[in-house]
Protein backbone atom coordinates (compact mmCIF):
# COMPACT_ATOMS: atom_id res chain seq x y z
CA UNK A 1 0.00 0.00 0.00
CA UNK A 2 2.66 2.48 1.09
CA UNK A 3 4.81 1.68 -2.02
CA UNK A 4 1.74 2.72 -4.08
CA UNK A 5 0.91 5.49 -2.19
CA UNK A 6 4.69 7.06 -2.97
CA UNK A 7 4.71 5.68 -6.20
CA UNK A 8 0.86 7.73 -6.65
CA UNK A 9 2.70 10.81 -5.58
CA UNK A 10 5.42 11.17 -8.37
CA UNK A 11 3.33 10.42 -10.82
CA UNK A 12 0.52 12.28 -12.16
CA UNK A 13 -2.94 10.57 -10.75
CA UNK A 14 -4.17 8.57 -14.39
CA UNK A 15 -7.04 9.81 -15.78
CA UNK A 16 -10.44 8.81 -15.16
CA UNK A 17 -11.00 8.33 -19.09
CA UNK A 18 -8.18 6.20 -19.41
CA UNK A 19 -9.73 3.57 -16.93
CA UNK A 20 -12.85 4.30 -18.65
CA UNK A 21 -10.99 3.38 -22.04
CA UNK A 22 -8.63 0.71 -21.13
CA UNK A 23 -11.48 -1.43 -19.16
CA UNK A 24 -13.95 -0.50 -22.44
CA UNK A 25 -11.23 -2.39 -24.55
CA UNK A 26 -11.08 -5.34 -22.24
CA UNK A 27 -14.69 -5.72 -22.24
CA UNK A 28 -15.19 -5.82 -26.24
CA UNK A 29 -11.56 -8.28 -26.25
CA UNK A 30 -13.30 -10.95 -23.86
CA UNK A 31 -15.34 -12.93 -26.74
CA UNK A 32 -16.78 -16.36 -25.41
CA UNK A 33 -15.89 -16.13 -21.65
CA UNK A 34 -12.70 -16.71 -20.34
CA UNK A 35 -10.33 -14.38 -22.59
CA UNK A 36 -11.19 -11.48 -20.55
CA UNK A 37 -8.62 -12.04 -17.92
CA UNK A 38 -5.73 -12.01 -20.42
CA UNK A 39 -6.76 -9.28 -22.04
CA UNK A 40 -7.23 -7.16 -18.86
CA UNK A 41 -3.66 -8.60 -17.81
CA UNK A 42 -2.13 -7.11 -21.58
CA UNK A 43 -3.56 -4.02 -20.85
CA UNK A 44 -3.22 -3.36 -17.71
CA UNK A 45 -0.05 -4.55 -16.77
CA UNK A 46 2.14 -4.44 -20.09
CA UNK A 47 0.59 -1.76 -22.19
CA UNK A 48 -0.41 1.01 -19.39
CA UNK A 49 1.82 -0.04 -16.96
CA UNK A 50 -0.53 0.86 -14.36
CA UNK A 51 0.46 -2.19 -11.62
CA UNK A 52 2.97 -5.25 -11.86
CA UNK A 53 2.56 -8.75 -12.55
CA UNK A 54 2.54 -9.48 -8.97
CA UNK A 55 -0.14 -6.80 -8.24
CA UNK A 56 -2.38 -8.34 -10.91
CA UNK A 57 -2.35 -12.21 -9.93
CA UNK A 58 -3.12 -10.50 -6.51
CA UNK A 59 -6.23 -9.32 -7.47
CA UNK A 60 -7.15 -12.27 -9.66
CA UNK A 61 -6.53 -13.91 -6.38
CA UNK A 62 -9.05 -11.77 -4.42
CA UNK A 63 -11.54 -12.13 -6.83
CA UNK A 64 -11.60 -15.82 -7.22
CA UNK A 65 -12.40 -15.47 -3.52
CA UNK A 66 -15.71 -12.91 -4.20
CA UNK A 67 -18.85 -14.18 -5.60
CA UNK A 68 -19.57 -12.40 -9.58
CA UNK A 69 -17.39 -12.65 -12.50
CA UNK A 70 -13.91 -12.28 -12.13
CA UNK A 71 -13.46 -9.99 -14.63
CA UNK A 72 -15.60 -7.34 -13.68
CA UNK A 73 -14.31 -8.13 -10.37
CA UNK A 74 -10.48 -7.15 -11.80
CA UNK A 75 -12.41 -3.61 -13.41
CA UNK A 76 -13.84 -3.01 -9.70
CA UNK A 77 -10.43 -3.51 -7.95
CA UNK A 78 -7.73 -1.95 -10.74
CA UNK A 79 -10.00 1.20 -10.69
CA UNK A 80 -9.66 1.26 -6.67
CA UNK A 81 -5.78 0.89 -7.05
CA UNK A 82 -5.37 4.02 -9.67
CA UNK A 83 -7.90 6.47 -7.97
CA UNK A 84 -10.39 4.73 -5.34
CA UNK A 85 -13.95 4.93 -5.46
CA UNK A 86 -14.44 7.20 -8.26
CA UNK A 87 -11.76 5.08 -10.37
CA UNK A 88 -14.00 1.94 -9.70
CA UNK A 89 -17.03 3.76 -11.51
CA UNK A 90 -14.92 5.03 -14.07
CA UNK A 91 -13.61 1.61 -15.07
CA UNK A 92 -16.64 -0.31 -14.44
CA UNK A 93 -18.33 2.23 -16.55
CA UNK A 94 -16.22 1.17 -19.22
CA UNK A 95 -16.66 -1.82 -18.60
CA UNK A 96 -20.36 -2.11 -19.00
CA UNK A 97 -22.24 0.52 -20.41
CA UNK A 98 -21.23 0.62 -24.20
CA UNK A 99 -20.75 -2.88 -24.88
CA UNK A 100 -24.07 -3.46 -22.49
CA UNK A 101 -26.31 -1.41 -24.84
CA UNK A 102 -24.08 -2.95 -28.13
CA UNK A 103 -24.58 -6.46 -26.89
CA UNK A 104 -28.67 -5.82 -25.51
CA UNK A 105 -29.28 -4.28 -29.10
CA UNK A 106 -27.04 -7.02 -31.47
CA UNK A 107 -28.04 -9.80 -28.99
CA UNK A 108 -32.17 -8.93 -28.90
CA UNK A 109 -32.01 -8.27 -32.72
CA UNK A 110 -30.67 -11.52 -33.10
CA UNK A 111 -33.68 -13.32 -30.84
CA UNK A 112 -36.03 -11.45 -32.67
CA UNK A 113 -35.26 -13.65 -35.65
CA UNK A 114 -34.69 -17.13 -34.01
CA UNK A 115 -37.86 -18.69 -34.90
CA UNK A 116 -36.03 -18.27 -38.23
CA UNK A 117 -35.21 -22.48 -38.98
CA UNK A 118 -31.44 -21.18 -39.73
CA UNK A 119 -30.90 -18.85 -36.91
CA UNK A 120 -32.39 -21.39 -34.61
CA UNK A 121 -29.50 -24.06 -35.67
CA UNK A 122 -26.89 -21.87 -35.69
CA UNK A 123 -27.94 -20.65 -31.92
CA UNK A 124 -28.50 -24.73 -31.23
CA UNK A 125 -24.80 -25.48 -32.34
CA UNK A 126 -23.45 -22.61 -30.34
CA UNK A 127 -25.72 -23.31 -27.23
CA UNK A 128 -24.38 -26.88 -27.32
CA UNK A 129 -20.70 -25.93 -27.73
CA UNK A 130 -20.61 -22.93 -25.19
CA UNK A 131 -21.82 -25.82 -22.48
CA UNK A 132 -18.94 -27.97 -23.54
CA UNK A 133 -16.75 -24.78 -23.18
CA UNK A 134 -18.02 -24.69 -19.60
CA UNK A 135 -17.39 -28.12 -18.45
CA UNK A 136 -14.04 -28.29 -19.64
CA UNK A 137 -13.45 -24.90 -17.26
CA UNK A 138 -14.76 -26.74 -14.67
CA UNK A 139 -12.67 -30.08 -15.39
CA UNK A 140 -9.50 -28.07 -16.16
CA UNK A 141 -9.80 -25.91 -12.83
CA UNK A 142 -10.19 -28.89 -10.57
CA UNK A 143 -7.23 -31.04 -11.99
CA UNK A 144 -4.96 -29.19 -9.47
CA UNK A 145 -7.33 -30.51 -6.96
CA UNK A 146 -7.16 -34.45 -8.25
CA UNK A 147 -5.35 -36.08 -5.97
CA UNK A 148 -7.59 -34.87 -3.01
CA UNK A 149 -10.36 -37.84 -2.68
CA UNK A 150 -12.30 -35.20 -0.34
CA UNK A 151 -12.06 -32.52 -3.48
CA UNK A 152 -13.22 -34.70 -5.60
CA UNK A 153 -16.26 -35.96 -3.57
CA UNK A 154 -17.48 -32.53 -2.94
CA UNK A 155 -17.37 -31.38 -6.57
CA UNK A 156 -19.13 -34.76 -7.30
CA UNK A 157 -21.56 -33.92 -4.82
CA UNK A 158 -22.31 -30.29 -6.14
CA UNK A 159 -21.86 -31.30 -9.78
CA UNK A 160 -24.89 -34.15 -9.20
CA UNK A 161 -27.41 -31.85 -6.60
CA UNK A 162 -27.80 -29.38 -9.03
CA UNK A 163 -27.83 -31.52 -12.53
CA UNK A 164 -29.79 -34.14 -10.71
CA UNK A 165 -31.12 -33.25 -7.35
CA UNK A 166 -31.91 -29.67 -9.55
CA UNK A 167 -31.98 -27.75 -5.84
CA UNK A 168 -31.58 -24.15 -5.48
CA UNK A 169 -27.76 -22.70 -5.51
CA UNK A 170 -28.34 -21.06 -2.16
CA UNK A 171 -29.08 -24.65 -0.54
CA UNK A 172 -25.88 -26.39 -2.21
CA UNK A 173 -23.43 -23.93 -1.64
CA UNK A 174 -24.60 -23.80 1.87
CA UNK A 175 -24.83 -26.86 2.62
CA UNK A 176 -21.69 -28.60 0.92
CA UNK A 177 -19.20 -25.77 1.38
CA UNK A 178 -19.23 -25.40 5.20
CA UNK A 179 -18.49 -29.37 5.57
CA UNK A 180 -15.57 -28.91 2.36
CA UNK A 181 -13.91 -26.22 4.09
CA UNK A 182 -13.91 -28.12 7.45
CA UNK A 183 -12.55 -31.37 5.64
CA UNK A 184 -9.68 -28.85 4.36
CA UNK A 185 -9.20 -27.81 7.76
CA UNK A 186 -9.05 -31.53 9.34
CA UNK A 187 -6.52 -32.38 6.57
CA UNK A 188 -4.57 -29.12 6.89
CA UNK A 189 -4.14 -29.83 10.82
CA UNK A 190 -3.32 -33.60 10.53
CA UNK A 191 -0.55 -32.57 7.52
CA UNK A 192 1.23 -30.33 9.83
CA UNK B 1 -47.55 -10.42 -19.95
CA UNK B 2 -47.08 -11.74 -16.63
CA UNK B 3 -47.87 -11.06 -13.07
CA UNK B 4 -47.23 -7.65 -11.95
CA UNK B 5 -45.00 -9.05 -9.14
CA UNK B 6 -42.81 -10.82 -11.72
CA UNK B 7 -40.42 -8.05 -12.62
CA UNK B 8 -39.42 -7.70 -8.45
CA UNK B 9 -39.49 -11.17 -8.30
CA UNK B 10 -37.21 -11.63 -10.86
CA UNK B 11 -34.76 -8.79 -9.95
CA UNK B 12 -34.69 -10.15 -6.18
CA UNK B 13 -34.12 -13.60 -7.32
CA UNK B 14 -31.04 -12.42 -9.40
CA UNK B 15 -29.76 -10.05 -6.81
CA UNK B 16 -29.66 -12.99 -4.55
CA UNK B 17 -28.09 -15.63 -6.94
CA UNK B 18 -25.27 -12.81 -7.85
CA UNK B 19 -24.54 -12.60 -4.44
CA UNK B 20 -23.57 -16.03 -4.02
CA UNK B 21 -22.00 -16.36 -7.64
CA UNK B 22 -18.72 -17.76 -6.59
CA UNK B 23 -16.93 -18.70 -9.92
CA UNK B 24 -19.10 -16.37 -11.87
CA UNK B 25 -21.81 -16.97 -14.80
CA UNK B 26 -21.81 -20.59 -15.18
CA UNK B 27 -22.92 -21.56 -11.73
CA UNK B 28 -26.22 -19.66 -11.47
CA UNK B 29 -27.31 -20.86 -14.49
CA UNK B 30 -28.88 -23.96 -13.63
CA UNK B 31 -30.65 -22.14 -10.38
CA UNK B 32 -32.11 -19.03 -13.17
CA UNK B 33 -33.12 -21.97 -15.59
CA UNK B 34 -35.14 -23.66 -12.62
CA UNK B 35 -36.75 -19.91 -11.35
CA UNK B 36 -37.67 -19.15 -15.30
CA UNK B 37 -38.39 -22.05 -16.99
CA UNK B 38 -39.58 -24.21 -14.19
CA UNK B 39 -41.01 -22.06 -11.81
CA UNK B 40 -42.35 -19.01 -13.34
CA UNK B 41 -43.00 -20.52 -16.98
CA UNK B 42 -41.02 -17.20 -18.41
CA UNK B 43 -39.62 -19.26 -21.60
CA UNK B 44 -39.62 -22.64 -22.89
CA UNK B 45 -35.70 -24.72 -22.18
CA UNK B 46 -35.30 -23.86 -26.08
CA UNK B 47 -35.80 -19.81 -25.43
CA UNK B 48 -33.43 -20.17 -22.21
CA UNK B 49 -30.65 -21.82 -24.35
CA UNK B 50 -31.17 -19.31 -26.93
CA UNK B 51 -30.27 -16.60 -24.87
CA UNK B 52 -27.37 -18.50 -23.65
CA UNK B 53 -26.04 -18.86 -27.05
CA UNK B 54 -26.31 -15.23 -27.70
CA UNK B 55 -25.05 -14.11 -25.04
CA UNK B 56 -21.54 -16.16 -25.28
CA UNK B 57 -21.11 -15.03 -28.69
CA UNK B 58 -21.43 -11.11 -28.00
CA UNK B 59 -18.28 -9.60 -26.88
CA UNK B 60 -18.87 -8.29 -23.66
CA UNK B 61 -19.98 -9.14 -20.28
CA UNK B 62 -22.08 -12.01 -21.21
CA UNK B 63 -23.20 -12.67 -17.58
CA UNK B 64 -24.95 -9.36 -17.35
CA UNK B 65 -26.26 -9.37 -20.79
CA UNK B 66 -27.73 -12.90 -20.61
CA UNK B 67 -29.82 -11.64 -17.16
CA UNK B 68 -30.44 -8.58 -19.03
CA UNK B 69 -32.23 -10.86 -22.02
CA UNK B 70 -34.14 -13.10 -19.56
CA UNK B 71 -35.40 -9.19 -17.90
CA UNK B 72 -36.35 -7.96 -20.77
CA UNK B 73 -38.79 -10.63 -21.99
CA UNK B 74 -40.23 -11.11 -18.70
CA UNK B 75 -40.55 -7.00 -18.58
CA UNK B 76 -38.90 -4.96 -21.38
CA UNK B 77 -36.33 -2.22 -21.52
CA UNK B 78 -36.60 -1.88 -17.30
CA UNK B 79 -36.73 -5.46 -16.33
CA UNK B 80 -33.23 -5.54 -18.88
CA UNK B 81 -31.95 -2.61 -16.86
CA UNK B 82 -32.94 -4.01 -13.52
CA UNK B 83 -31.87 -7.08 -14.38
CA UNK B 84 -28.32 -5.93 -15.04
CA UNK B 85 -28.34 -4.35 -12.19
CA UNK B 86 -28.79 -7.14 -9.71
CA UNK B 87 -26.78 -9.00 -11.31
CA UNK B 88 -23.63 -6.87 -11.05
CA UNK B 89 -24.42 -4.65 -8.14
CA UNK B 90 -24.15 -6.90 -5.62
CA UNK B 91 -20.80 -8.92 -7.09
CA UNK B 92 -19.15 -5.04 -7.61
CA UNK B 93 -19.71 -4.13 -3.80
CA UNK B 94 -18.34 -7.22 -2.37
CA UNK B 95 -15.06 -6.60 -4.69
CA UNK B 96 -15.04 -3.01 -3.31
CA UNK B 97 -15.25 -3.87 0.10
CA UNK B 98 -12.95 -6.67 -0.36
CA UNK B 99 -10.48 -5.33 -1.72
CA UNK B 100 -10.54 -2.55 0.58
CA UNK B 101 -10.02 -5.46 3.54
CA UNK B 102 -7.14 -7.30 1.38
CA UNK B 103 -4.50 -6.53 3.31
CA UNK B 104 -5.65 -7.56 6.34
CA UNK B 105 -6.57 -11.34 5.18
CA UNK B 106 -4.07 -11.61 2.45
CA UNK B 107 -1.77 -13.48 4.01
CA UNK B 108 -3.96 -15.54 7.11
CA UNK B 109 -3.53 -19.33 7.33
CA UNK B 110 -7.53 -19.71 7.05
CA UNK B 111 -7.28 -18.44 3.57
CA UNK B 112 -5.36 -21.24 2.28
CA UNK B 113 -7.84 -23.18 4.15
CA UNK B 114 -11.10 -21.69 2.81
CA UNK B 115 -10.41 -21.91 -1.00
CA UNK B 116 -9.16 -25.43 -0.84
CA UNK B 117 -12.43 -26.19 0.57
CA UNK B 118 -14.55 -23.39 -1.79
CA UNK B 119 -12.84 -24.62 -5.22
CA UNK B 120 -13.95 -28.00 -5.66
CA UNK B 121 -17.12 -27.46 -4.96
CA UNK B 122 -17.19 -23.97 -7.03
CA UNK B 123 -16.22 -26.11 -10.32
CA UNK B 124 -18.58 -28.76 -9.15
CA UNK B 125 -20.82 -26.31 -9.76
CA UNK B 126 -19.18 -24.61 -13.23
CA UNK B 127 -19.57 -28.39 -15.32
CA UNK B 128 -23.18 -28.84 -13.66
CA UNK B 129 -23.52 -25.39 -15.12
CA UNK B 130 -22.41 -26.79 -18.19
CA UNK B 131 -24.32 -30.06 -18.36
CA UNK B 132 -27.76 -28.23 -17.29
CA UNK B 133 -27.36 -25.83 -20.52
CA UNK B 134 -26.65 -28.71 -22.49
CA UNK B 135 -29.45 -30.42 -21.67
CA UNK B 136 -31.88 -27.69 -22.20
CA UNK B 137 -30.00 -27.08 -25.61
CA UNK B 138 -30.29 -30.47 -26.76
CA UNK B 139 -31.81 -31.34 -29.77
CA UNK B 140 -30.83 -35.19 -29.93
CA UNK B 141 -27.56 -37.24 -30.07
CA UNK B 142 -25.63 -35.45 -32.15
CA UNK B 143 -25.76 -32.08 -29.75
CA UNK B 144 -24.69 -34.38 -27.05
CA UNK B 145 -21.58 -35.14 -28.93
CA UNK B 146 -20.71 -31.42 -29.74
CA UNK B 147 -20.85 -30.72 -26.55
CA UNK B 148 -18.21 -33.44 -25.75
CA UNK B 149 -15.92 -32.76 -28.11
CA UNK B 150 -15.96 -29.24 -27.59
CA UNK B 151 -15.34 -29.99 -24.35
CA UNK B 152 -11.89 -31.96 -25.34
CA UNK B 153 -11.09 -29.87 -27.88
CA UNK B 154 -10.96 -26.89 -24.91
CA UNK B 155 -9.08 -29.08 -22.56
CA UNK B 156 -6.28 -30.92 -25.06
CA UNK B 157 -5.51 -27.71 -27.19
CA UNK B 158 -4.47 -24.53 -27.20
CA UNK B 159 -7.35 -23.24 -29.60
CA UNK B 160 -9.18 -20.08 -28.64
CA UNK B 161 -12.32 -20.66 -27.33
CA UNK B 162 -13.66 -18.31 -30.18
CA UNK B 163 -13.07 -20.73 -33.13
CA UNK B 164 -14.77 -23.45 -30.90
CA UNK B 165 -17.67 -21.26 -31.05
CA UNK B 166 -17.92 -20.81 -34.81
CA UNK B 167 -16.99 -24.30 -35.42
CA UNK B 168 -20.49 -24.77 -33.02
CA UNK B 169 -22.42 -22.15 -35.09
CA UNK B 170 -21.32 -23.81 -38.80
CA UNK B 171 -22.30 -27.18 -37.62
CA UNK B 172 -25.38 -26.21 -36.30
CA UNK B 173 -26.21 -23.74 -39.53
CA UNK B 174 -25.45 -26.06 -41.95
CA UNK B 175 -28.57 -28.42 -40.16
CA UNK B 176 -26.17 -30.85 -39.17
CA UNK B 177 -27.36 -30.76 -35.44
Amino acid sequence: MTEVAQRQELEPAVPLAALFTAFLAVSLCGVGGGGGIVWARRIAVEKRRWISDREFADIVSLCQFVPGPNIVGIAVCVGAKMRGAIGTIAALCGFLVIPWAIGLSLGLLCLEYAHLRVLGNILGGIAATAAGLLIATGIRLLLPHRRRPAALLFAGLAFALITFGRLPLLVVLFGLVPVSIAVAGVEAARAR
Amino acid sequence: MTEPSAPIALTAHLALVSSISFGGFPTVLPDVRNFVVGTHGWMTNQEFANLFAVAQSIPGPNMILMMSFVGWKVWGFPGAVASAFATFGPPCTMYFAAYRLWDRFRNAPWQRIVRLGLVPVVMGLVIAGGTVMARAADTGWRAVAVTIAAATITLTTRLSPMWTLLAGAALGGFGLL
